[in-house]
């Protein structure tokens, strides 16, 4: 393909050199396909993704790319403008909750004509593709692995006492434990934050009761279901095993509000690829563990997810090469080398291997977590439905009335049972 | 500065030293406890700055327990692009924008507050509407205008609607103050012949320094401020600003560069801090020191 | 505005006799000459998109497909089927009603105290003017936090009393008010166009008035606020459609949800949520034109009171 590229490139160039000659002006034109890139993320982020952009394109001279890249909360607004503006940039990381969106309303490509004809996935784990696969086709391309995690302050736990059983431990360890932790601390920190707002911890609760979020773009839990996770939030609560809600109310997503940073709690849920972030902030060391579980044998309620993707923008002038590159981010050793397991664990087994030694201590836990939830973890789930983004943020509320408690878990399951019915049934 | 409010002491002379002693110790008093309580979440900020990266969100005490320039040299590089560059787009933008803002909205202003025309309810009228609707839901069209402009991704959309006085704020902080301009002073110009221009130009305009220089010290500051147009409309990071740069340090899925991100607000802030310094001086002066008599 | 009556205006038309062509270039052409930039920048830049942002606000807009015709849909759901709207309006209302009064007369004290002609005026009032500069910075979230929450420097304070206070930025009881005091902090920009006002009175009247043997006291009330009502009628419109449109500051401290319990959830940061995040663009535009309705009326309310208050030189 790229030696392709490069003879018509070539021959391209050639023919303009002659076309102007005489000028013996060299054409800015013959400087062909400009990619323009966005992602969201921080410094390290745009280190490592533009190392890899300097690396493609110097065996690429005929491609410049120009990336761009936000903090999350700016992003979404940018790309939606630019979207609907008609000025898409050609590769964009996507998320799993937005490329649904996106895909579905026909901003993006599907790359399925593309696959052994530019795009290799022929190393790539199934259930990442089928993240990635939005109504039948294929749109995201994953650029990591992660999973649900509990990520731990060793030295907390150690000093309280405390010893779970990483891949094993369960919600009556945190009701049993959590008190430890209170009492050796003084009260200053708990043993865990209030996981009840958090979506992907109910998710991972009722896929181990067999359950899950959505089915068919309707719910598949029931305002029972909801009651009993508001109780036992509320149990935990009432044990001193979690934090009050005035300190989990402060934790609005930024990573320096998590509990866990400010020294409230002695863990975060949250997914495996965020263990190095956490880690950079926190001063202790630190542990991966999974969600707790409902019991010690329970299964089924991790999944491995993509923490993102990169997706073909449907007006892209230059889609091969942009293929061209997103394939070699997610092919090419070197390219992985550097990127390590900074946006989660490679999606290619090839590249997983390729990576594995040059990772430091909390990169290699990482990809061990990944690979020791082998058993535990279930299915993928299909790309929530829309307006799944609004109900995510409907359960945090919910929580937070049922944690100051202005309404009572009995009555908390059925209003949110209702508000998301209601949501989903919305046009936009 | 100092002339103006001299004039005053002739009321003080009456009272008794002790007590303009006592006035003048509590004033300061207050003024002080309170500059404090103002200035505390700053001093943070900058010992913030200056302490060690997993020290920021976990220490209680406001002095660092080791002092460093780390996070200035880091953060001034930091983002690929040095600081340098973000530091002259800021201020080709907010230097650009003073000027178009005090030119244009002051001739607006003028024509609101001083002009008889057809129709100038209805306009003033407009004008205050523009300024209640959410940029948000205007935010997409404008987009797509500029894009048809061809001006995406350069200086244009910030600039250009500066001189089109398209900030109706300062249209009408401008036509409050040339209201307060005693009119016989117009009349005895237009008695020598003069235009609307020349009433606008040698008059209008040299009386109402203090509202100009506010004018101008807002407008420095809210543009340098401002992240959101910068954010929609650059997409180079070579032609980003101060504040789009800053935002970029935090990213709440990832790691963030704290101290690079104190380092570098502070620093920030010293520009328009310096503008704010120079311009206030022009505050003060108008009717009030140029000797106005009635 | 106010009415002016036709004397007390520049009379540019002083030929009467002359024709309807002469008569408009003498007596409205200025006008327009000197609105000229302001009038391309009106029809050019901002009519058009505020057009459209109207035309929307009828329309099923997800930002990524063509408009779809909703008829008054949207406006119908706003006032019959939406809990959040309601709350965000309460939200909002609550917070007009406090921070503006607070945040004037706070601006308007300090910046009598700074016009008095004391040593180091200049440096106080750049000091007080410093946290105006930090404008939305993220800095100002992580800054609030240190101040507001269980373990920040207010509880501290109030534990010398003994008092264990609340974590006062993420308790819904509370987190509003911290909203509020930091629109307060920043009271910078209306403390500076009091000081402008202020300066453009002249000095001969207070000579004239002590001489008259008028008291401090008296002197404010008979020859300051007067004078000094233009700007205050400013500052009060300007504030209230500020604070009416308030966004930043709900979306930095609260990380954009408007959390606890939607008890910082700001009208304009549920329409940007309702805009961007959910992708009803629609449903957002016709929440903005509610705002600019209801914020139009209140405006047009102040312009017809202030001619019984306002007093201008004219």
């Amino acid at each position: 393909m790229s030696i392709t590229l490069s003879r018509r490139h070539f021959l391209a160039s050639s023919a303009a050199a002659l076309a102007v000659g005489a000028s013996g002006v060299l054409p800015a034109w013959a400087q062909n396909a400009n990619l323009r890139l966005i992602f969201w993320g921080g410094q390290a982020r745009a280190d490592r993704t533009y190392g890899v952009v300097d690396l493609f394109t110097a065996e690429h001279p005929d491609v410049a790319i120009e990336g761009e890249f936000l903090g999350w909360a700016d992003y979404w607004p940018k790309v939606a403008t630019q979207t609907a503006g008609g000025n898409q940039p050609d590769i964009i990381q996507m998320d799993y909750r937005y490329i649904g969106e996106y895909a579905r309303r026909g901003s993006l490509a599907p790359l399925d004509s593309y696959v052994g004809a530019g795009l290799d996935i022929s190393s790539f784990d199934q259930d990442q593709l089928r993240n990635g696969t939005i109504d039948g086709k294929l749109i995201g391309v994953s650029l990591g692995v992660a999973a649900g995690a509990t990520v731990f302050n060793s030295k907390v736990l150690g000093d309280a006492g405390v010893d779970i059983d990483p891949m094993r431990w369960t919600y009556d360890d945190l009701l049993t434990h959590g008190p430890k932790v209170w009492e050796a601390t003084g009260g200053a920190t708990a043993m865990a934050p209030d996981g009840s707002g958090i979506e992907l911890l109910f998710e991972n609760w009722l896929r181990q009761k067999g359950k899950a979020l959505y089915a068919d773009g309707k719910p598949a839990f029931t305002p029972e279901d909801v009651t009993e996770w508001f109780e036992l939030w509320a149990a935990l609560r009432e044990a001193k095993a979690i934090i009050s809600p005035d300190e989990q109310a402060i934790d609005t997503g930024q990573l320096e509000t998590a509990p866990l940073v400010r020294g409230k709690s002695a863990m975060n849920f949250t997914t495996s690829n965020q263990l190095v972030a956490y880690q950079t902030l926190v001063p202790d060391p630190l542990g991966i563990a999974i969600y707790p579980a409902t019991s010690a044998d329970s299964k089924g309620g991790h999944y491995r997810n993509s923490s993102q993707y990169f997706a073909l923008s449907a007006s892209s002038a230059a889609p091969e090469k942009a293929i061209e590159f997103i394939n070699f981010f997610v092919n090419t050793p070197a390219a992985a080398t550097l990127l390590g397991v900074e946006r989660g664990v490679p999606a290619s087994s090839a590249m997983r291997d390729a990576v594995a030694a040059s990772l430091d201590e909390r990169g290699q836990m990482v990809v061990k977590y990944i690979a020791d939830l082998g058993e535990i973890a279930g299915d993928v789930p299909p790309t929530p439905p829309a307006s799944a983004g609004e109900i995510e943020v409907a359960l945090k509320t919910k929580s937070q009335e049922v944690a100051f408690g202005a309404q009572s878990p009995a009555d908390a399951g059925p209003a949110f049972y209702d508000q998301v019915i209601q949501t989903l049934g919305r046009t936009s | 500065m100092t002339d103006a409010p001299m004039k005053l002491t002739v009321v003080g002379a009456e009272t008794p030293i002790w007590r303009k002693r006592l006035t003048s110790v509590v004033s300061h008093g207050l003024l002080i406890s309170a500059s404090i309580l103002m200035l505390y979440p700053l001093l943070w900020m900058l010992a913030a700055s200056f302490r060690p990266e997993n020290e920021i969100f976990t220490s209680a005490s406001i002095i660092p327990s080791s002092w460093s320039l780390d996070a200035y040299f880091r953060g001034w590089h930091g983002l690929r692009t040095s600081f340098s560059v973000f530091f002259t787009n800021s201020f080709i933008v907010s230097i650009f924008s003073v000027i178009g803002n005090v030119f244009a909205c002051s001739l607006a202003a003028f024509a609101f507050a001083r002009l008889e025309f057809r129709g100038r309810k209805i306009w003033f009228a407009l004008m205050l509407m523009t300024l209640m609707l959410p940029y948000q839901v205007t935010l997409i069209p404008q987009y797509v205008l500029f894009r048809q402009l061809g001006w995406v991704d350069t200086f244009l959309p910030l600039i250009v609607p500066k001189f089109l006085a398209a900030d109706a704020f300062f249209i009408f902080l401008m036509v409050q103050f040339f209201r307060g301009i005693p009119r016989e002073l117009d009349e005895a110009a237009m008695m020598d012949g003069a235009g609307p221009w020349r009433i606008y130009w040698k008059i209008m305009l040299p009386l109402s320094t203090p509202v100009l220089a506010t004018a101008a010290i807002f407008t420095f500051i809210w543009t340098w401020d401002d992240f959101f147009g910068p954010l929609i409309y650059l997409n180079k990071m070579s032609d980003y600003t101060v504040m789009l740069g800053l935002r970029t340090f935090t990213d709440s899925t990832g790691m963030s560069d704290y101290g690079g991100l104190f380092a570098m607000s502070v620093l920030s802030i010293v520009p328009i801090f310096l503008f704010f310094l120079i311009f206030q001086r022009l505050l003060i002066e108008g009717i009030a020191t140029t000797g106005m008599k009635r | 505005m106010t009415v002016q009556n036709a004397t007390s205006t520049i009379p540019y038309s002083e030929a009467p006799k002359a024709s309807v062509w002469k008569r408009i270039w003498q007596q409205d052409a200025p006008g327009y000459l000197f609105l000229l930039p302001w009038f391309i920048g009106f029809f050019g830049l901002t009519l058009g998109p505020m057009i459209s942002s109207l035309y929307l606000s009828f329309n099923h807009f997800d930002l990524l497909t063509a408009p779809r015709w909703a008829g008054v849909d949207n406006y119908v759901r706003m006032f019959t089927n939406d809990p959040k709207f309601a709350a965000s309006m309460r939200v909002t209302m609550f917070f007009v009603v406090f921070s503006v009064p607070l945040k004037l007369a706070f601006a308007l004290g300090v910046a009598l105290l700074l016009n008095r002609g004391m040593k180091g005026l200049t440096l106080y009032r750049s000091l007080f003017y410093l946290p105006s500069l930090l404008g939305a910075s993220v800095a100002i979230a992580i800054l609030w936090r240190q101040i507001f929450a269980a373990d920040g420097l207010v509880n501290k304070f109030l534990s010398i009393f003994g008092i264990i206070g609340p974590s006062w930025i993420s308790n819904p009881n509370y987190s509003l008010w911290t909203l509020i005091v930091l629109s307060i902090w920043q009271f910078g920009s209306p403390m500076i166009i009091f000081l402008a006002g202020l300066r453009q009175i002249p000095q001969d009247m207070y000579e004239a008035a002590s001489l008259d043997g008028a008291s401090k006291w008296r002197q404010f009330w008979k020859i300051t606020l007067p004078l000094l009502t233009p700007v205050v009628f400013f500052n009060a419109i300007i504030q209230t459609i500020e604070a009416f449109k308030s966004f930043t500051p709900a979306f930095i401290i609260s990380g954009g949800t408007g959390n606890p319990i939607n008890s910082t959830l700001f009208y304009t940061l549920y329409l940007y949520q309702e805009a961007f995040g959910f992708f009803r663009m629609g449903y957002a535009s016709a929440l903005a034109w509610v705002l600019l309705a209801l914020v139009a009326v209140f405006t047009a309310f102040s312009f017809l009171t202030s001619k019984y208050w306002v007093h201008y030189d004219d």
